[in-house]
């Protein structure tokens, strides 16, 4: 197929007065209420309630954004061609970490005593823990995660952009491809490493004395699946909102649908391997993590995540019909982002009251805090999200596999 | 490195794949060197298969006639293994588990490059797969066949083994369905099965080209009769691409799951050192990464004695590599986080175990899996070794003896201090070198076999990524029909 037939496409601003554009004040609203809400409850009695609330929001959110660069690492070096077209929106997403490192800040410096238990209790586990659970090492560490990831989120959304202008000038925009390239091949250990760690330090230590091998696999299912699911629906806004209308085709919703639709499975292997394997050698140290989600009405959580974040998704995504209808799928992405926070509160909230060694009785109590803890953190990156995408055009116009990215076919 | 773009490709087809092309920004590189049409290709992947008996090469006939006698010492070693018991392996007590299962293991986790290339790579069209789908899978097959030698024999009365198997009995006896051992039964019999039916289905349009071109009574029917009445029509293609698609999402599964489960065997008992949660994910990415090495050491020597570098070329190699570096650095992350948590874990069992293997008797097959499975494969970092054909072959060797040395590890330097200290004992191997050796010459036997009477390459599936596969290939827009397709065509 020759490339003078391939027509690039000239619906790629956000026009003025359509949703899109009102992203950073509806986020904004969003941001003012939830967060305004939550972290004054903060300064009061219930400072421990929402400080959890607020932990789960802060890690629901970034696991979409850090999805949103791994999947960019990914794509650089696999020199894949098919997403070009909604690449924008991905780099969109991951150009947010700077934000988390500032939404990082009420963890690391209100929030620390009560969220992490190993932060002034003592006992004999946590003594030999001390060397690793040191606050701190924990800020240091804590540090490095996001300046890695602001620095790679922020590098790769404004390396695409500045290739926007380059015009003609061949030279300088395959200089650029050359180097994001081997950014990304080399952003792959530093996102894994990272990743991994920041799982370990600020999911896995609220439960101090529970440790498993396959955490920091796990949030990145978790936060590959979402982000996945993310970028669909925002695909789908942005279409709507009279973006690339015609260049984003039902092919490449058929393969953010196969994602979503693969990670789906992934999520679900590494949530089986770790539990069947604590499960089956019914270790106390390990069994510790199932035993409090599995009373005080966290149980019908523990039963409903397989079903409902596996099974139903996995059989309603499997039909290639569904992948290749919009609204189906929609539906379909919605279903997982909120299964996604489902989880994610699964593994924040449990640990809320628990103190010092023994058994602690957890409640599944849902608070109005948890909800607006949600939406006030997704305000923010949904503010941050719409004024980047504003000021830019919605796709990578100069990227030379754009071609390749419009005429994308499944066979 | 020879280096060189597109359009300056020499013409000797002996050098010609080797030339390393730029990494292209647009467009994407040929697949297919020199200037090749269909038929051509046919030619070049039949020349092997259809030469007379009598002129088969010396050299192969040299390699047969050692893969053959080694086996034929392997069917000794299995008489004198049923004769005398399992006591002449070097297992002991506290060593229950040793060269056994690590051969198990080994051979296993082989065969998954095969089935990675024909499903997974599949799944996501990844159209340089069908340059080298076709031995990997054929490697798959004979690895697990290799592997279930080492399984069935281990088990010390052997002639007991269909016991494995739910078979209603007089005694009523039934293996127990909650072993991981048993799943293991299940897992490896319904990969061999489905990796066997898939490389089939493949090869069968291949096939038929062979009994078209027989010359040769016995050759007709021996490829007539495989080819099961192929006649090429397109309802024939219809059915064929619909079987094969089905068979790849069948496929893709278990490439997880057997591997899974063969991790489960270890990781489901509470041993430190086998029980971790990362087992599983850490087990599949370590199989595939000795797959892709043994795929890489098989097809470097292959494409170069049967003059296939125009379908094996340099950037064939240098996916490969990559796909070892990823799956090798991602081994080596497990490696890393076992440690790591038995160290934050508090558990003093778990860092005694993880200690010992660093700096306890085994030392220094700790070491020999550091360096060959971590360390090697970050040479590729460099183009210049990951597209040399010469470094990716020496440096897949170390990931396959790495990759032993993994399972032997993990099995041996787990089991010989157990919280007994008065039970601990070394193993040390008594005969079982042989047991090895025998299953190399099984699996070499057969790929010899292999490479002599099938089609190593999957010829309609390498046309079918040809710019000429393409209906709007410029050669047709010009009517010339058969015009010779040059490699700077691409294919878009």
């Amino acid at each position: 197929m020759s490339h003078s037939e391939i027509k690039k496409p000239e619906d790629i601003t956000v026009p003025p007065s359509s949703f899109l554009a009102k992203l950073p004040m509806l986020g904004g609203i969003l941001a003012v209420a939830g967060l305004g809400a939550t972290l004054g409850s903060a300064f009061g009695e219930n400072k421990g309630r929402a400080m959890f609330a607020y932990l789960f929001a802060f890690e629901s959110v970034l696991a979409i954004a850090l999805g949103g660069l791994g999947w960019l690492l990914l794509d650089h070096t696999t020199r894949a061609g098919w997403g070009v077209v909604v690449r924008r929106f991905v780099e969109t997403t991951a150009a947010t970490l700077p934000v988390f490192a500032l939404l990082w800040l009420p963890i690391g410096f209100l929030g620390f005593h009560e969220l992490y238990p190993w932060s002034h209790e003592h006992d004999a586990i946590l003594a030999k823990k001390a060397w690793f659970l040191a606050p701190g090492l924990w800020y240091a560490r804590s540090f490095i995660y996001l300046a890695v990831w602001s620095a790679l989120g922020w590098f790769l959304y404004s390396t695409s952009v500045k290739q926007d202008s380059l015009g003609d000038n061949h030279a300088e925009r395959d200089r650029l491809v050359h180097l994001v390239r081997k950014v990304c091949a080399g952003g792959i250990f530093l996102y894994g490493v990272t990743l991994s760690f920041g799982a370990v330090d600020w999911l896995m230590s609220l439960q101090p004395h529970w440790y498993s091998t396959i955490f920091g696999v796990y949030y990145f299912a978790a936060g590959i699946l979402a982000f996945f699911a993310f970028v669909t629906l925002m695909t789908m806004v942005a279409q709507s909102s009279g973006v690339m209308k015609t260049a984003i085709t039902t092919e490449h919703f058929h393969d953010l649908g196969k994602f979503v639709f693969g990670y789906t499975i992934f999520w679900a292997y590494i949530a089986f391997s770790q539990f069947v394997l604590i499960w089956y050698a019914n270790i106390p140290e390990e069994t510790e993590f199932f035993m409090v989600r599995m009373e005080g009405g966290w149980q019908y959580i523990s039963y409903g995540l397989p079903v409902l974040h596996f099974f139903v998704p996995f059989l309603y995504l499997l039909s290639r019909k569904v992948k290749r209808n919009r609204t189906l799928l929609g539906v379909g992405a919605v279903w997982t982002l909120v299964m996604h926070c489902v989880d994610l509160y699964w593994l924040v909230m449990p640990n809320y009251g628990a103190h010092g060694e023994g058994h602690h009785e957890p409640h599944l109590s849902p608070s109005f805090l948890d909800f607006t803890a949600l939406i006030g953190v997704f305000g923010v990156f949904l503010a941050v999200y719409g004024v980047l995408l504003k000021r830019n055009k919605t796709v990578a116009i100069n990227d030379p596999r754009l071609d390749e990215s419009l005429v994308h076919e499944n066979y | 490195m020879i280096t060189g773009t597109a359009d300056t490709l020499p013409d000797d087809p002996k050098i010609r794949g080797d030339v390393v092309l730029p990494d292209p920004t647009h467009g994407r590189e040929a697949l297919v060197r020199g200037t090749h049409d269909f038929h051509s290709i046919t030619e070049m992947v039949c020349r092997v298969n259809e030469a007379p008996l009598k002129a088969t090469p010396k050299p192969f006939l040299f390699g047969l006639a050692l893969a053959a006698s080694l086996l034929a010492m392997f069917g000794g070693y299995i008489g004198y293994l049923l004769w005398e018991g399992p006591g002449i392996w070097g297992n002991n007590n506290p060593v229950g588990w040793a060269w056994d299962i690590v051969n198990f293991v080994f051979w296993v986790g082989i065969g998954h490059a095969g089935t990675l290339i024909s499903a997974i790579l599949y799944l996501f069209r990844q159209k340089w797969r069908t340059s080298i789908n076709r031995y990997a899978e054929a490697m798959t097959i004979f690895a697990v066949i290799a592997a279930s030698s080492c399984v069935a024999l281990h088990t010390g009365r052997v002639w007991m083994d269909y016991y494995l198997f739910p078979l209603p009995n007089q005694m009523g006896l039934w293996p127990n369905f909650r072993s991981p051992l048993e799943w293991d039964v299940f897992a490896v019999n319904t990969y061999f099965l489905v990796s066997l039916l898939f490389w089939f289905t493949g090869l069968v349009p291949d096939f038929a080209t062979l009994r078209d071109r027989a010359t040769v009574r016995w050759r007709q029917v021996f490829y007539g009769a495989l080819s099961l009445g192929w006649r090429g029509s397109m309802r024939h293609w219809v059915t064929y691409e619909k079987a094969y698609q089905i068979l790849a999402a069948f496929s893709a599964p278990l490439v997880l799951s057997v591997h899974t489960i063969v991790s489960f065997d270890f990781a489901v008992s509470q041993l430190p050192g086998w029980h971790t949660t990362i087992f599983p994910p850490y087990f599949v990415a370590g199989a595939v990464f000795s797959g892709f090495a043994m795929v890489q050491t098989l097809m470097i020597p292959a494409r170069h004695w049967l003059g296939l570098k125009d379908l094996v070329t340099a950037k064939h190699i240098e996916n490969i590599n990559k796909i070892i570096l990823v799956t090798g650095s991602l081994v080596g992350y497990a490696y890393a986080m076992e440690f790591f948590v038995a160290a934050y874990s508090g558990n003093d069992y778990e860092g005694f175990t993880f200690l010992n293997r660093m700096g306890g008797p085994y030392w220094w097959a700790y070491w020999t899996m550091i360096s060959c499975n971590v360390l090697t494969p970050q040479l590729f970092w460099f183009r210049k070794i990951r597209t040399s054909a010469t470094w990716s072959f020496v440096l897949a060797f170390f990931v396959n003896i790495g990759m032993w040395f993994e399972r032997f590890v993990i099995t041996v330097t787990s089991l010989h201090r157990d919280a007994l200290v008065s039970s601990w004992d070394y193993f040390v191997p008594v005969t079982e070198i042989f047991y090895l050796l025998g299953t190399f010459g099984l699996f070499f036997t057969l790929f010899l076999l292999f490479i002599r009477f099938f089609p190593v390459i999957a010829i309609s599936e390498v046309k079918s990524v040809m710019p000429q596969a393409n209906p709007h290939w410029e050669g047709y827009e010009h009517g010339e029909h058969h015009a010779a397709a040059t490699a700077s065509a691409g294919g878009h």
